[in-house]
Formats: structure tokens, sequence, C-alpha cells
């Protein structure tokens, strides 16, 4: 009986050990922004295409769940009630007509412009946004995104905007990890709203929040005004 | 017995733990590595490539000092701007803190901008003025002290095994080599002239103070007074300031900035509003609650635009294109002079489709570029500028407008129409015949989008 047990720990502590050294298959497609549709989606389907019919829905209200770019019963429930609203084949499924109902892209499919469109930038400052200003006023949302986009247009930066955000040691959000959050309609509207010329910054290039700001240097900047908890300089 | 044998399950069990553990750290160590490894391979490749080009960056220049025809220089100063270009874009690639390198990266973008400007003037048929060729010597001064630190700090590399990178973790490796050479070359780099020319990261343009603002310089009183008659005093349930800083005074266009609570709103939905401060004029309102119920269409919306902008008191202004979000459209208005629409000044308005509310204001634009001006007339007349067009381009539309070129405007005759399967605008110089611009537009289910 004794010898029962101990087989059965050691048996247990090597599963464990496989447990341990077992990592699951990351989704790597959601790092990826793609352009191009791959239709049909339906019930199990994952990426970004995915991401972005929830992301319709959601604003439509059609959605009541989190935009997190897996199609399951909310998403076949909401795509079902769109397709019924829209006199489409209610089928659960997005086929052509039916993305093309959400109006995504497929219209133009071959077409000189397909896959042009402010859809990648939008996204990614959302997420900038998300992870660098989640708890702070609507305005100062704003403020960062507009920050993100100043710089992008002031030569000592990089000239793109995933250039800026991603420059080493230029956001904390970005150096954690916590860019890659699922960003809130919050930081989509205020994303939307930097790109579209929104500008509580006056031109600001930088900000920061007195409290946990680290580097001596940002201390030399020139401070105009106060969003929220940040500082805005330039 | 029994407990003999208890004794020997206790150290078992321990022991395997214990190797499980070391497996799995063995690993961990060893992804480590790998990651390490790649991370650091990349930033010296990024090394070796910002060396090379900015090696390219400075022989180009001296090949341009040296050239005498446009034809050879163009070929020089593209040279220019794509390995500046490059150099600018992996240096900021690399951990390297923006105090230690905003002033090389400024330069590097500038070299490429004021490069692709002489390319512009040589095309437009022009010479190299002495003054531009001072410039390009100064250039080609600061890239070669900039070569001669990379060279030391290749020297360094190679003799210490240093890494770029993830040597010691990125900040420390940073304070090291890298930092203290870059920011002895960033304050040299930082002590040479303000490149005078015209390009979008010119200082010039940069700099750019506000040509629309009239009236005297107003207290935070007067402001706040403005702010609330703007958005209609019987409709303000309270208002707050932000707060400013020292400097303040020294944005593009100095201001204050506003939290207006309307009385209809829950708190949590204030306006906000900018009121610059010279003249108290307010240059933007915004006011982000949400509209869900749309009764208007996007026709009815930009009547209630229209009429929102002849009472806020911009006469003469024409819509442009428009982009709907959810139940709020984004309506662009540009001012119009003499049948001429004027590009530079535009004023966005934002219509809320369930009860007409205007939910945003934006005339920063507009006061930053709206003065009396006087552009003449055009020099060629419209059909010579349509022989400049693709024949085969579908024209549904001919206007004048005017168009921002770096710090001048220019007045064009603007084609809009259809080439293949898609739109595009077309920009003649009025003056000279010279295409100017051409833009595409982009239609996807929110409105159009010009590329």
């Amino acid at each position: 009986m004794r010898k029962f047990t101990t087989i059965t720990i050691v048996l247990t502590l090597l599963f464990l050990s496989f447990i341990q050294f077992y990592e699951p298959k990351k989704n790597s497609e959601t790092a990826t922004f793609n352009m191009f549709m791959a239709i049909p989606l339906y019930w199990g389907s994952q990426g970004n295409e995915v991401r972005t019919v929830q992301d319709k829905l959601l604003r439509w209200g059609y959605y009541d769940g989190y935009v997190d770019g897996i199609f399951g019963a909310r998403t076949y429930r909401a795509v079902r009630r769109f397709q019924e609203r829209n006199g489409l084949n209610v089928d659960g499924v997005v086929g052509t007509s039916t993305a093309q109902a959400l109006g995504m892209a497929s219209a133009a499919s071959g077409s000189s412009t397909q896959g042009i469109n402010r859809a990648g930038d939008e996204y990614l400052l959302a997420r900038a946004i998300h992870g660098e200003a989640r708890g702070e006023p609507y305005v100062g949302k704003v403020a960062v995104g507009a920050v993100v986009l100043n710089r992008v247009k002031a030569p000592q930066f990089p000239n793109t905007i995933a250039g800026v955000i991603y420059q080493p040691l230029a956001f904390t959000a970005v150096a954690d990890g916590q860019i890659n959050l699922t960003p809130n309609k919050d930081s989509l509207n205020a994303a939307r709203d930097a790109l579209n010329g929104w500008d509580p910054t006056y031109g600001c290039l930088y900000y920061w929040n007195p409290a946990t700001a680290t580097s001596k240097w940002i201390w030399s900047r020139k401070v105009t005004l106060k969003i929220g908890k940040h500082w805005f300089g330039i | 017995m029994d407990n003999k044998r208890r004794h020997w399950i206790a150290p078992t069990v321990l022991s395997l733990l214990l190797i499980v553990a070391l497996i799995w750290g063995y690993n961990q160590n060893i992804q480590k590595k790998q990651l390490q490894t790649s991370l650091e391979n990349h930033y010296q490749r990024l090394f070796y490539d910002i060396k090379k080009h900015t090696e390219n960056v400075q022989v180009s220049l001296s090949k341009a000092l040296l050239a005498t025809t446009k034809e050879r220089n163009v070929m020089n100063f593209t040279q220019i701007v794509s390995e500046a270009n490059s150099a600018q874009d992996k240096l900021n690639q690399l951990p390297i803190q923006h105090a230690d390198n905003n002033k090389i990266s400024k330069f590097l973008t500038q070299a490429s901008d004021y490069a692709n400007y002489l390319i512009d003037r040589h095309l437009a048929g022009e010479d190299i003025t002495d003054e531009q060729r001072e410039a390009l010597r100064g250039l080609q001064m600061n890239s070669a002290t900039f070569n001669g630190e990379l060279a030391n700090l290749h020297q360094s590399l190679m003799e210490s095994n240093f890494m770029v990178g993830m040597g010691q973790g990125i900040d420390e490796a940073n304070e090291n080599v890298l930092s203290t050479s870059l920011v002895s070359l960033d304050k040299q780099i930082g002590k040479s002239p303000e490149l005078i020319y015209d390009g979008p990261f010119s200082d010039q343009i940069l700099n750019k103070k506000p040509v629309g603002l009239s009236g005297s310089q107003v207290d935070i009183n007067q402001a706040q007074q403005a702010a609330v008659d703007f958005f209609g005093r019987n409709r303000v349930a309270g208002i707050e300031a932000f707060e400013q800083g020292e400097n303040a005074d020294d944005l593009r266009i100095p201001s204050y900035t506003f939290n207006l609570y309307p009385s209809n709103q829950q708190k949590d939905f204030a306006v906000y509003m900018g009121v610059a401060k010279q003249g108290g004029t307010v240059l933007w309102m915004e006011n982000p609650r949400p509209a869900v119920n749309k009764t208007l269409t996007v026709e009815q919306g930009q009547e209630k635009a229209l009429e929102y902008l002849r009472n806020k008191g911009f006469g003469s202004m024409e819509p442009n294109y428009s982009l709907q979000y959810d139940g709020i459209v984004l309506y662009n208005f540009v001012y119009k002079q003499d049948d001429v629409t004027i590009y530079p000044d535009l004023v966005k308005v934002k219509v809320a489709l369930d009860n007409g509310e205007i939910v945003g204001f934006d005339a920063s634009p507009y006061y930053l570029n709206h003065q009396e001006r006087n552009f003449g007339r055009p020099e060629i007349d419209v059909d010579t500028a349509r022989e400049r067009v693709k024949t085969d381009f579908d024209i549904d539309s001919v206007r004048l407008s005017l168009i921002p070129k770096g710090v001048n405007e220019i007045l064009c005759y603007e084609f809009k129409g259809k080439y293949g399967d898609a739109d595009f605008i077309v920009y003649i110089n009025a003056k000279n015949g010279a295409e100017e611009q051409i833009l595409q537009l982009i239609q996807n289910e929110n409105g159009t989008l010009t590329f």
C-alpha cells in the first residue's frame, strides 16, 4: 500500500513536470494586423477580422461582449441579429454579403485602393492610449494620442506612428507590455479624435506623471499645462 | 517498518522536486540567452547599418558640393534623402534615451528633408545658392563628426566585446559607452545653425505662429467668460480651468483650457474648451458624449453645422468632406474667398445626429493660417491647365483652390475625377502650370479619406 502511494506521488510529480514544460501554442496571429479579409468568419474563427466584426457590432449596439478576436456564442448571436435587421441571410456566418454590409472592404476587392486605410494606425494608437492613460479623463486620453502624433511630425522623433510608439525607453506601457491590452471604446474614440486633428496639448511633445517620472531630463522640458495626472511640455 | 518507509519518501519527493526545478530553470536560462542573443544581434545590425548609412550621407554631401550639373545633384540628393532617413529610423530603434539622441535624430531628419527641398528647387530649374552651399557644408561637417564618433564607438565595441543592448541590462549599457559618446556629439550638433528652407520638418514650419488671431491679451476670467458665452450662458452649470505650467506661453497658440459642465449632462461628460489668450478667441470645443439614436441625416447635420458656423461668425465656409462614426458626423469646412477654396483655413464641426447638437468644433488650423490674402488671378487658363493632366484622367469637376506648400500657399486648378477604378484630385499650378500635388481619395464606410 505504501509503495503504491509512493509510486502515485512520483507519477503525479512527473505529470506535473510535464505540465510545467508544456507551453500552450501562442496565437501569434493577433500580433499582426491583417489588412486583407479572410472570409468567411464563423463560430470558432479567431483573429483581427473577428475583432473588427466585434468592434463594429459593439459600436452599432448588436454586441455586448468583449472585443477579443474570438468568434463565440455572443458574437454569433450578434451577427444573426445584424443579419436579421439588415435583410441578409440569417446564418450567423460573416460571408461576402454580410462583410459588405458591415462595410469591411471586400466590395472594392482587387482594386488599386484595396487595403489602404487608417485602421492599423487607429488601433495601434488606441492601444498605446489604453496602456498609457486608461485611468485618465477623456481629454487626457486624447492628449496622449496627440503627443504621439506631434512626435511623428517632429524631426527629433521617428516619423511613423509605430516608430514613435515602439521607440525604446519612450513609453513605460510599451516596455511592460500593457500596450497589448485590448483597448476599450473610450480609448478607440480618443485615438480617432486625435487622428482627426483634435490636439488639447497645442503641440506638446512630452508628458509625464510627476508622481512616477524617473527621468531627470524630463524636468528640463518647458512645462505648459496639466491634464488629469499628466503634465505636458515641449 | 512503516516509519522507516516514511523516512524514505520525503527526501525522494524533495529531490525529485529539485530535479524538476533544475530542469525548468535550465530551460528558462537557455530561452533567456536565446532571446538575449537575438535582440543583441538585432541591435548590432542596427548599429552597423547606422554607421554605413551616415557614411553614405557624408560621401553624398561631399559629392553634391563638387557636382556642377543639376541632373547629377538630384541623384546625390536622392541618395542623401534615403540614407539619412534610414539612419534616423534605425537610430531611434536603439535602446538609447531620447535625451541623448534627439539632436542627432533631428539633424538626420532635417538633412533628408533639406535634400528633398533642394531636389524640388533643382527640378524647378533653380541652381544652388551660396547660402545653400554653405548649409550643405555645415551638414557635411556634422555628418563627419557623427561618423568620427561612430568609428570610435565601433573601436570600443570591438575591444571590449561590448554589447549594444542587453549586455548589462539596457539602462546600464546605455549609461556606459553608447550614451557618453552620443551625448557629447549631441551637444556639438546642437550648436550648428538652423537650416533655413521650406519643408515639413524645417524649424520655420514647426515654429509657425498663428496669423489669424487678433485682439489684445485676455486674462483667465475674461477667457472663462468667452468660453461660457460661446457655449451658451444658460446651458453651463459650472466651469473650471486646467492648471497651467510656467512655460504655457511658449505653446504654438498660448491658450486657456476649460472643463465645462453643461446643465443637461451628467458630470462625467464634461465639455472641453480651448480659448486663445490673444483676443479670448474660442479655438476648439469638444463634447465627448455618445449619440445613439440617429434622427437626422448626414445632409441635415451639415445644415446644422453651417448654421452654427454662421452664428459664430464664420461666413464664407464651404463644406468639404465628412466622416461618420456611430451617431456623430465630423464635417470639414474650408474658407472661400473670391470663389477660390482656401484649404489652409480649415474648420471642423462635429454634429450628433440624435438631436442635431454641435458636439465638436475646431478652428485652430483656421486661426493658424487665416489672413487677408492677395493671391492674384490665374496666369494660365483652365484649358491649358487641363492639358497638363493625363489625357485619360476622367475629370468630374474643376475649380480654383489655394493649397499649402511648405510656408507658402499656391493657387491651383483643382481637377477631381477618376483614374482607373480610383478617385483622385490633381492640382495644377495656376501661375506656371506645374503639377503640384496629387491626392488619392479612399472611400470607406465612414466617409472619405485623402492620401
